[in-house]
């Protein structure tokens, strides 16, 4: 491997998406080569910029509530609808419209009042398969919840709360850094058997967090589903939001959840 | 054509498509470089969304469909409209400009100590002077998507997404040199 090759594969090593021999590869030239080592630095460097302080722009709450009076109940015409719905052309009619139906509407989806969670189970499956799918589900091997959970420092914004430390029946596999709809979320991969659990830590604020429907999990209140065959189970503690994802049986995802609420 | 009675599969992908808005946003503000042609854009991305939808294949990445959808809309739509002097060029990215940065400065600590102390605005506006391409694939990029992802995102290879990040960052970095001084 030489230098070009190396600098080409920096960003998946720290990415976690080499394979172990590449990554061996690139870690053996970079010992050798004080260029390419500076290089890896900058890009840390430039990683952690970005990740820590490139300003965010989500949508306004006035988009939202546009989107959603929008989005159809109703079919879809075959009018291209938004060249009716351009910037202030807006009609005041339509403002009412909106205020009057699409407020209720948007507290029912992005405060969760009607309890329909829907898009974070689809969510939770997404992310739990785009983690089995990846060259290296886990960004860093298992020695244990100590070892795993310090792993998370600097590279997210929040600290994962997490204190099974996984058994005979859940031993703890490792973790790695993903995302949960818009947000960074810390990924604990658990085995049942030969069944890989992926269990998502994420800031829990403005998601659509199901408000009925509920069981009780551990010392709170869960939300269980199912979707393309995976059982799915979230939760809430303060801050911090949870979903637990797998193929295992229900019965022993939830007392796997139970453990983990348990705190 | 969909009569009126009948169900709209847009209905379906709805709820789960709405969740992305925020990262749709995100990305479609860093495209135009201004509020109301982002949200033009999003509100746009989300109609042909609701168009397409039968051409979503569930189990498949949702968001990736939706951010390809929007950079889409963004070439299509504005490319002839738009040519703001607060945002890069369209132009792919010109590795006669952008991939062979000059990056000795990057091996100084001195330098790599100084862009730590980089502020948010400066970071902006440093992104916002890449290409199209090097902004979007900065971008995809950070928002998590996979290699493959941004390859369907983007339209082309997977090599290239690799390539083309690499030369987006390599440019990045040249130019967040101007503002680490």
């Amino acid at each position: 491997m030489d230098c070009e090759d190396v600098r080409l594969h920096l960003h998946d090593d720290q990415r976690g998406h080499l394979g172990p021999e590449l990554h061996r590869e690139l870690r053996t030239h970079l010992e050798g080569c004080p260029a390419c080592a500076h290089e890896e630095a900058a890009e840390h460097m430039l990683t952690e910029v970005l990740e820590r302080r490139l300003p965010q722009h989500p949508a306004s709450l006035a988009l939202k509530r546009r989107l959603l009076a929008q989005w159809p109940a109703a079919p879809v015409e075959s009018r291209p609808w938004w060249k009716g719905w351009r910037r202030a052309l807006v009609p005041a009619l339509a403002s009412a419209l909106v205020l009057a139906v699409g407020l209720p509407l948007y507290h029912e989806l992005w405060s969760g009042a009607r309890g329909d969670a829907t898009a974070m189970v689809a969510e939770a499956v997404n992310d739990h398969v785009r983690v089995l799918q990846r060259d290296r589900p886990l960004d860093v091997e298992s020695g244990g919840i100590h070892e795993v959970k310090p792993w998370f420092a600097g590279r997210l914004d929040f600290a994962p709360v997490v204190s099974f430390e996984g058994d005979a029946e859940f031993p703890l596999q490792g973790g790695a850094v993903g995302y949960f709809v818009d947000r960074k979320a810390a990924v604990f991969v658990y085995k049942r058997r030969l069944h890989p659990v992926s269990l998502f830590v994420f800031r829990a604020e403005g998601l659509p967090w199901p408000a009925r429907g509920l069981t009780p999990i551990g010392g709170g209140a869960g939300y269980t589903s199912v979707s393309r065959g995976f059982n799915v189970i979230l939760w809430r503690a303060g801050d911090l939001g949870y979903a637990l994802v797998s193929d295992v049986d229900a019965r022993e995802l939830g007392r796997l959840a139970a453990k983990l609420a348990r705190g | 054509m969909r009569t009126r009675g009948e169900q709209d599969p847009g209905a379906g992908l709805g709820r789960e498509a709405l969740a992305y808005v925020d990262t749709l946003h995100n990305l479609a503000r860093y495209l135009t470089g201004n509020e109301t042609d982002a949200e033009d854009l999003v509100q746009e991305t989300y109609a042909r969304a609701l168009k397409a939808a039968d051409q979503f294949t569930p189990g498949t990445n949702l968001k990736a469909w939706l951010f390809r959808i929007l950079r889409n809309t963004f070439l299509s739509s504005y490319r002839r409209q738009r040519a703001s002097p607060l945002v890069g060029g369209l132009d792919t990215v010109d590795p006669a400009h952008q991939g062979v940065a000059d990056e000795a400065w990057l091996r100084d600590d001195v330098e790599l100590d100084r862009l730590r102390k980089l502020v948010a605005e400066e970071i902006e506006a440093a992104l916002l002077t890449l290409s199209e391409e090097g902004r979007t694939v900065i971008l995809l990029d950070l928002e998590g998507l996979t290699e493959t992802e941004a390859a369907q995102v983007l339209g082309c290879a997977v090599g290239t997404v690799k390539s083309r990040l690499a030369r987006a960052r390599s440019a990045l970095r040249q130019r967040l040199k101007d503002y680490a001084r």
